[in-house]
C-alpha cells in the first residue's frame, strides 16, 4: 500500500510555493534480477515550506535513501523529485552540484566540518566555493543562534562534538538554502548536547522560517518536527502531525510488532 | 606465521598504494643493473675483439704507447723490417708477419667529408696481411694490390654510402694520396665501430709511415704445444730487450685498459646518478609507509590491545616492507636488462655497436640489484615501523577519524638549523679557501651538511615557504586555493619529505648550471683578455695537424702571421733544488707572445722564445724554488738533453694553458731528431688588421679539404666552448631527470595517498556544493605548491653550492659568476608544470568519487 501524503500547492511561509521539495513515484533500486534490492518502492511524498519535518523508520527502511534522493546526493531508478518547482531528476552533475550549493544546506551524522578550516570558515565554507559574500547581519545573527560567538576562530578538533554540530548547522543556515537536509544530527551527542542541536533546528524554522528535513530513528529527536513520517520496505506507512516523544515511540512499537507478526 | 600472514594479507591489500613506490625502487634497480649489464656487455665485446685481433706473441718499438698519442703528434714508431729473419729463427715461432697499423690517418670521401666515425671510435689504416683474417673475412671483391686500390670494412660503407669502385682520399701523416675501394670486409666479432681500411703491405709503408722497410709491429703465431709466455721469453732472448713484446694477454689487458678506464668512469658516474634517484627513491617510501601506517592506528592499536607486542607491529610493517623491496627489485632487474639493450641500440644509432647477442649478466648483477632494491626499502620503512611500535592499545578506542597531523618537532629545529649553519660556515671557508685540496673538502662537506640540514629542517621550511607561495600564487584563486594551502600545510612532515626530494635533484641541476655557464662566462673573458689570435686551427677528433695542413694554413690570404703550437710530451726538468719532473713543455714561434698574452710576473713573455730559452709558471718556479736567469736541465724524449735558461716566470693567474712551460720551436729541433719532434697540436693564426673577414674565408677555404681540422675565429670558438659544456650538462641533466621523475612519482604518491586519507572530507565539500572542477583545481594547486615548495628550496640550494663552487674554482681561473638565469626559472616554472602533470591522476579520481561512498567511508 502506497500512502500518497500531499499538500496544498499554496500558504505557507516565506517561498515561491507551500511546497519546497516533492517526490513523485521515486523507485531507488540496487542490483537487477534475482538480486534486486528495492529500497524506495513508488514513493509520493511533499516537504512543506517552512517546516520542521522528521523522516523516522527502521534500519534498511530507506530513510537514508529517500533523504539522499531528495537532497540530490544520489540519482533514482525511476520517478521525478522537484526541489520547489526544479526537476532535480536527470540533472547532471555539474548542476546537482550547483543546486546543493546554492539552494540545499547539510548536516551529517559526523565528520561534518573540515579540519583545515576554523568554525567560521566552515561556516562560509559554501557561500565561498560559490564565490559569494556571506550577508554579514544574517552570519551575525546565525552564529548568535546557535552560540558560537566565542569559538569561531578554533579549528574543529578544538571544540567539543555538540560544538562541532552546531558549527554544521550554522553552516546549513548561513548560506539561507531553501532546504537543510539533517542525516541524524544527533546521532553522535550525549543527549543534553543533542537537545541543544535539536532546540537550534526548532528555532530556525520557528524564528528563521527555515525549511528542515532529518532522518532520525531517535523519538525525542523527531518530537521537535512538525510531522513525522514513517518509511518501512521503500514505502511511507504513515505519518503524524506535531509529534511528542511518547507518541511516536508507540507508533513505532506498533511497527515493530506488525513487522515481527508478518 | 601470523605475522607474515597479516603483512602478507595487508600488502595485497594495499597493493595500489604502493605501486607507486614499487616503481621508485624498480627505477633505482634498473638503472643499476642496466648500467651493469651496459658496461659488462660492452666489456665483453671489446674483449672479444681485442682477443680475435691480437696474435700470440706482438713485437713493437719500445717506445710504443697508447694509440691516442701517435694519432695526436703524427710520430709513430716503428719497428725495422730487417729483424723480421731474427724472430723467425726464434725456436717455436711458427710465422712472423710484419703488421702496420695507425691511426694518424684521416679518410675522406669525394665530397671531402670524413668517413670515420663520429662516436669518438678511431679511423684505422692497416696493411692487408694474413693476421687480418684471424677478425675478418674479405664478404666482396678482392685484396688490395698497389698505391692505388684499398678495401674498407662493410660497416662504414653502408653507413656512408660507399660501394666498390669509389674513390677514397687518404691524409696521412708523409701526404695525403687517392685509392680506389675495391673489397669490403666483415668482421666475424662485433665491431664496437671504428673505421678500418686496409693497403697493401708496400703502400702502407711508403705512403702511410713514409718509411719503406718498417713495420709498427711484428705478430707472431707461436707452434702447437708452444705456449705464449714461453715463446715471448725466447723472443725476448733472442732480439733482446730493446723491444715492447707482449703475449696475446697483455696485448688484450692493455687494449681493456685503455677502454676499461673511459667504460669505469661510465659507469662510476651511472650509478652516481642512480645512487641519487635511490636517495630520492627513499623518501617517496618513507611516506608511503608513514601514511599506511597513519590509516592503519585504529586497526594496530587493536592489535595491540588483544596482545600484539610492539616488536610484531614492528615487524608486520618491515614484512611488508621487504615485500616492496623483493617486488620491486626483480622487476627492476628485469627492467635493467630491458635498459641495458635500449642503451645498446641507441649506442648503436651513434655508431657504437655493441651486440645483443653479447648480453652479459654477470652473477652478481641481480644479487647488487636486489641488495640495493631490498635494503633501501626496509631503512626506509624503519622509522614508519618504529611509530607504529609506538601506537597505544588506547588508539583503537579513540575515535581517529583522519591521523592527527604530525607537528615538527623542536628538536628537529634545533638539530636541522645546527646543520645547516655548520654547512653554510664550512660553504664559506670553502669559498675563502686559498688552496683547491683543502676548499674542495670544504665544499663537499658544505654541500653535504646543508644539504642534510635542508632536509631535517624541511617540514619547518614547508610551513613557511607554503605560506609565501600561497601568499603570491594561491591568493588568486579564492577558498580552492587557501584550502589547497591548508592542505599542504596539514602534514608539514609528509609536504617537507615530498618537497626534499625534489630539492635533491633540481638542487644539483641548479649547481651544474650555475658552475657550467660560469665556466663558460670566465673562459669567454680570458679569451678575450689573454688570446690575441684571430683564428684557431686544431683537430677536433685528435688527428695530427699534417705539413700538407700547415701549408694549406699559411697559403690563406690575409694573415699577418701563424703560430704553430706544439705538445712536447713527457720532458724530464731537472730544477736547480735537484729534482727532476716529467711535465710536457709548449712549444711554439715567438709571436705566440702575441696570440697567448700569458702576464709575466718577472721578465717579458718573448724572452721565452729566444735561444736555449724557457719559460716557467709562477707555482712551480716558487715550488723548486727556480727564478730568472738559473738553468734547468731537460731531457727531451727521443732526444738529447739540453740546458735551458729561464728567461720569464709567468703568471699562473690565468685560465687559459695555465702552468704551461714555454719554448721556441727552434729550441726542440736542436736537441730532438726531426722525425721525433710532434706534429703541431695546434695554429693560431691573426689577420693583417682590417682583413679579418677575407682572412676567415680564406682559411676556411684553405681547410676544406682536410674535414679533420676546423678553423675557427674567437666568436666561434667561444661557441664551441658553450655548446660543448652545454651538451655535457645536458647529458648530466639527462641522468639527473631519473632521480627528478622518481621525486615526481614521489608528489603523485604523497597527493594520491592523501586523497584515499581525505575521502571523508572529499565527499563533504562535494555535498555542501564543491564542483568537480573546483576539487581537481585544489588537488592540482595543492600539489603545484609542493612542487615549487621543492623548486625554490633546490634552486636555492643548488645555486649556493653553484656560486661557492665558482669562487673555490676561481682559484683555477673560473673568475666570472654567471647565474644562468633563464634555466633557472625554466626550471622553476617547469617545476609547476611538472606539479600539474603528477596531480592529473589523483584529481581525477578526486573528482571521481561517489559522493555517498565518500561520506559512508569509516
Amino acid at each position: 500500500m502506497t500512502t500518497a501524503v500531499s499538500i496544498p500547492k499554496t500558504g505557507g511561509s516565506g517561498g515561491h510555493t507551500a511546497v519546497a521539495a516533492r517526490a513523485r513515484q521515486v523507485v531507488k533500486a540496487y542490483g537487477s534480477g534475482e538480486t534486486r534490492v528495492v529500497a524506495l518502492d513508488h514513493v509520493d511524498v511533499d516537504i512543506a515550506r517552512g517546516q520542521f519535518t522528521a523522516i523516522m523508520g527502521p534500519s534498511g527502511s530507506g530513510k537514508s535513501t529517500l533523504m539522499h534522493c531528495l537532497a540530490g546526493l544520489d540519482t533514482v531508478t525511476s520517478g521525478q523529485i522537484f526541489i520547489d518547482e526544479t526537476e532535480i531528476t536527470g540533472l547532471k552533475d555539474k548542476k546537482l552540484t550547483q543546486l546543493r550549493r546554492d539552494r540545499i544546506g547539510f548536516i551529517f551524522q559526523a565528520f561534518n566540518l573540515l579540519p583545515t578550516l576554523n568554525a567560521l570558515e566552515n561556516i562560509t565554507l559554501p557561500m565561498d566555493i560559490a564565490g559569494r559574500k556571506p550577508d554579514r547581519g544574517w552570519l551575525d545573527r546565525v552564529v548568535e543562534t546557535v552560540g558560537l560567538s566565542g569559538r569561531l576562530k578554533h579549528r574543529p578538533n578544538q571544540l567539543s562534538g555538540g560544538q562541532q554540530q552546531r558549527v554544521a548547522v550554522a553552516r546549513a543556515l548561513a548560506a539561507r538554502p531553501e532546504i537543510i537536509f539533517g542525516d541524524e544530527p544527533t546521532g553522535n551527542l550525549d543527549s543534553r548536547a543533542g537537545a541543544e542541536v535539536l532546540g537550534f533546528l526548532r528555532r530556525s524554522v520557528d524564528e528563521l522560517g527555515q525549511t528542515i528535513v532529518m532522518v532520525t530513528h531517535d523519538p525525542v529527536a523527531a518530537a521537535y518536527a512538525n510531522r513525522v513520517l514513517y518509511l518501512a520496505d521503500g514505502r511511507i506507512v504513515d505519518e503524524m502531525y506535531n509529534p511528542t516523544a511518547e507518541l511516536v515511540l508507540e507508533r513505532m512499537k506498533s511497527f515493530d510488532a506488525r513487522g515481527r507478526v508478518s | 606465521m601470523t605475522v607474515f600472514k597479516t603483512s602478507m594479507r595487508n600488502f595485497f591489500a594495499h597493493k595500489g598504494r604502493m605501486a607507486l613506490s614499487a616503481i621508485a625502487v624498480l627505477l633505482s634497480v634498473a638503472f643499476v643493473t642496466g648500467t651493469l649489464v651496459f658496461t659488462d656487455t660492452t666489456n665483453a665485446t671489446f674483449d672479444q675483439l681485442f682477443a680475435s685481433t691480437s696474435p700470440d706473441v706482438s713485437v713493437k718499438s719500445k717506445n710504443a704507447g697508447g694509440s691516442q698519442n701517435s694519432a695526436q703528434t703524427g710520430r709513430i714508431e716503428t719497428v725495422p723490417g730487417d729483424r723480421m729473419a731474427d724472430l723467425k729463427r726464434v725456436k717455436g715461432v711458427k710465422s712472423v708477419v710484419g703488421d702496420i697499423s695507425t691511426e694518424t690517418v684521416t679518410v675522406v670521401d669525394r665530397n671531402n667529408d670524413d668517413i670515420g666515425p663520429s662516436s669518438g671510435a678511431p679511423t684505422v689504416a692497416t696493411n692487408w696481411d694474413a693476421t687480418e683474417f684471424l677478425s675478418v673475412d674479405v664478404s666482396s671483391g678482392h685484396q688490395p694490390r698497389g698505391p692505388t686500390e684499398v678495401m674498407l670494412d662493410a660497416d662504414t660503407a653502408k653507413n656512408k654510402k660507399l660501394k666498390i669502385g669509389d674513390e677514397l682520399r687518404l691524409i696521412a701523416v708523409p701526404g695525403e694520396f687517392r685509392a680506389k675501394i675495391v673489397g669490403l670486409t666483415t668482421f666475424k666479432v662485433t665491431n664496437p665501430g671504428a673505421t678500418i681500411v686496409y693497403t697493401d703491405t708496400d703502400t702502407a709503408q711508403r705512403k702511410l709511415l713514409g718509411r719503406p722497410g718498417v713495420y709498427t709491429s711484428f705478430a707472431l703465431t707461436a707452434q702447437p704445444g708452444v705456449s705464449n709466455d714461453q715463446l715471448k721469453k725466447d723472443v725476448v732472448a733472442a732480439i733482446g730487450d730493446g723491444f715492447k713484446v707482449q703475449t696475446k694477454a697483455e696485448v688484450t689487458e692493455e687494449g681493456k685498459d685503455d677502454i676499461g678506464s673511459f667504460l669505469d668512469i661510465m659507469k662510476y658516474a651511472m650509478l652516481g646518478f642512480a645512487g641519487i634517484a635511490v636517495l630520492v627513491g627513499i623518501f617517496l617510501i618513507v611516506n608511503t609507509f608513514s601514511m599506511l601506517v597513519a590509516q592503519r592506528t585504529r586497526e594496530i592499536g587493536l592489535m595491540r590491545a588483544i596482545g600484539s607486542s610492539r616488536k610484531q607491529v614492528n615487524r608486520t610493517v618491515l614484512i611488508e616492507a621487504l615485500l616492496l623491496g623483493v617486488v620491486g627489485s626483480v622487476l627492476g632487474i628485469l627492467g635493467g636488462v630491458g635498459l641495458a639493450v635500449g642503451l645498446m641500440k641507441l649506442m648503436g644509432n651513434m655508431g657504437l655497436n655493441i651486440s645483443t647477442d653479447q648480453l652479459t649478466v654477470k652473477p652478481a648483477t641481480p644479487i647488487i640489484g636486489l641488495v640495493i632494491g631490498i635494503v633501501v626499502t626496509l631503512i626506509s620503512a624503519y622509522i614508519p615501523a618504529r611509530r607504529a611500535g609506538k601506537i597505544s592499545p588506547m588508539a583503537a578506542l579513540r575515535d581517529a577519524g583522519t591521523p592527527a597531523d604530525a607537528k615538527a618537532g623542536r628538536i628537529r629545529a634545533v638539530v636541522g638549523l645546527l646543520l645547516t649553519a655548520a654547512g653554510t660556515v664550512a660553504l664559506v671557508a670553502a669559498a675563502k679557501a686559498d688552496k683547491a685540496a683543502e676548499g674542495s673538502m670544504f665544499l663537499g662537506l658544505g654541500v653535504v651538511l646543508t644539504l642534510v640540514g635542508f632536509i631535517v629542517i624541511g617540514p619547518l621550511l614547508a610551513g613557511l615557504v607554503v605560506r609565501v607561495l600561497a601568499a603570491v600564487i594561491l591568493r588568486i584563486f579564492g577558498p580552492v586555493g587557501r584550502m589547497a594551502e591548508r592542505n599542504a600545510l596539514r602534514n608539514p612532515r609528509r609536504t617537507g619529505a615530498t618537497g626534499a626530494a625534489l630539492m635533491i635533484g633540481l638542487a644539483l641541476v641548479a649547481c651544474l648550471s650555475v658552475v657550467g655557464s660560469s665556466m663558460v662566462a670566465s673562459a669567454s673573458e680570458e679569451l678575450d683578455k689573454s688570446v690575441g689570435a684571430d683564428f684557431i686551427v686544431q683537430s677536433d677528433g685528435g688527428k695530427p695537424i699534417t705539413s700538407e695542413i700547415e701549408k694549406a694554413v699559411a697559403g690563406a690570404k690575409g694573415l699577418d702571421h701563424v703560430s704553430h703550437f706544439k705538445d712536447i710530451r713527457d720532458a724530464k726538468i731537472t730544477t736547480p733544488d735537484g729534482k727532476t719532473t716529467t711535465d710536457n713543455l709548449a712549444a711554439s714561434d715567438p709571436t705566440l707572445a702575441d696570440d697567448l698574452r700569458t702576464p709575466a710576473v718577472d721578465g717579458s713573455l718573448a724572452d721565452a722564445y729566444g735561444k736555449d730559452a724557457i719559460s716557467l709558471p709562477e707555482g712551480f718556479a716558487k715550488d723548486h724554488k727556480a727564478k730568472k736567469g738559473d738553468t734547468v736541465t731537460v731531457a727531451f724524449k727521443g732526444g738529447r738533453t739540453a740546458k735551458l735558461k729561464v728567461a720569464v716566470i709567468t703568471s699562473d693567474d690565468t685560465s687559459l694553458n695555465k702552468g704551461a712551460k714555454y719554448l721556441n720551436i727552434t729550441t726542440v729541433e736542436r736537441y730532438v731528431p726531426a722525425d721525433k719532434v710532434p706534429a703541431d697540436l695546434m695554429m693560431l693564426a691573426a689577420a693583417k688588421d682590417g682583413q679579418e673577414k677575407e682572412a676567415y674565408a680564406s682559411l676556411k677555404a684553405q681547410l676544406d679539404r682536410y674535414p679533420q681540422v676546423k678553423v675557427r675565429d674567437q666568436t666561434d670558438y667561444k661557441k664551441l666552448m658553450k655548446d660543448q659544456i652545454g651538451q655535457l650538462l645536458n647529458l648530466v641533466y639527462g641522468l639527473l631527470a631519473l632521480a627528478i621523475i622518481v621525486a615526481v612519482l614521489g608528489v603523485v604518491n604523497t597527493l594520491a595517498l592523501s586523497v584515499v586519507e581525505r575521502t571523508r572530507e572529499i565527499g563533504l565539500m562535494r555535498a555542501i556544493g564543491l564542483s568537480r572542477r573546483q576539487m581537481r583545481r585544489m588537488i592540482r594547486l595543492e600539489s603545484v605548491v609542493i612542487a615549487l615548495f621543492g623548486a625554490l628550496l633546490g634552486l636555492g640550494l643548488g645555486m649556493g653550492w653553484g656560486a661557492t663552487a665558482q669562487k673555490l674554482l676561481a682559484l683555477e681561473g673560473l673568475k666570472t659568476l654567471d647565474i644562468p638565469w633563464p634555466t633557472i626559472i625554466t626550471v622553476f616554472i617547469g617545476s609547476a608544470v611538472v606539479g600539474l602533470v603528477a596531480a592529473l591522476l589523483p584529481a581525477f579520481r578526486a573528482g571521481r568519487m561517489n559522493v555517498l561512498n565518500a561520506i559512508a567511508t569509516e
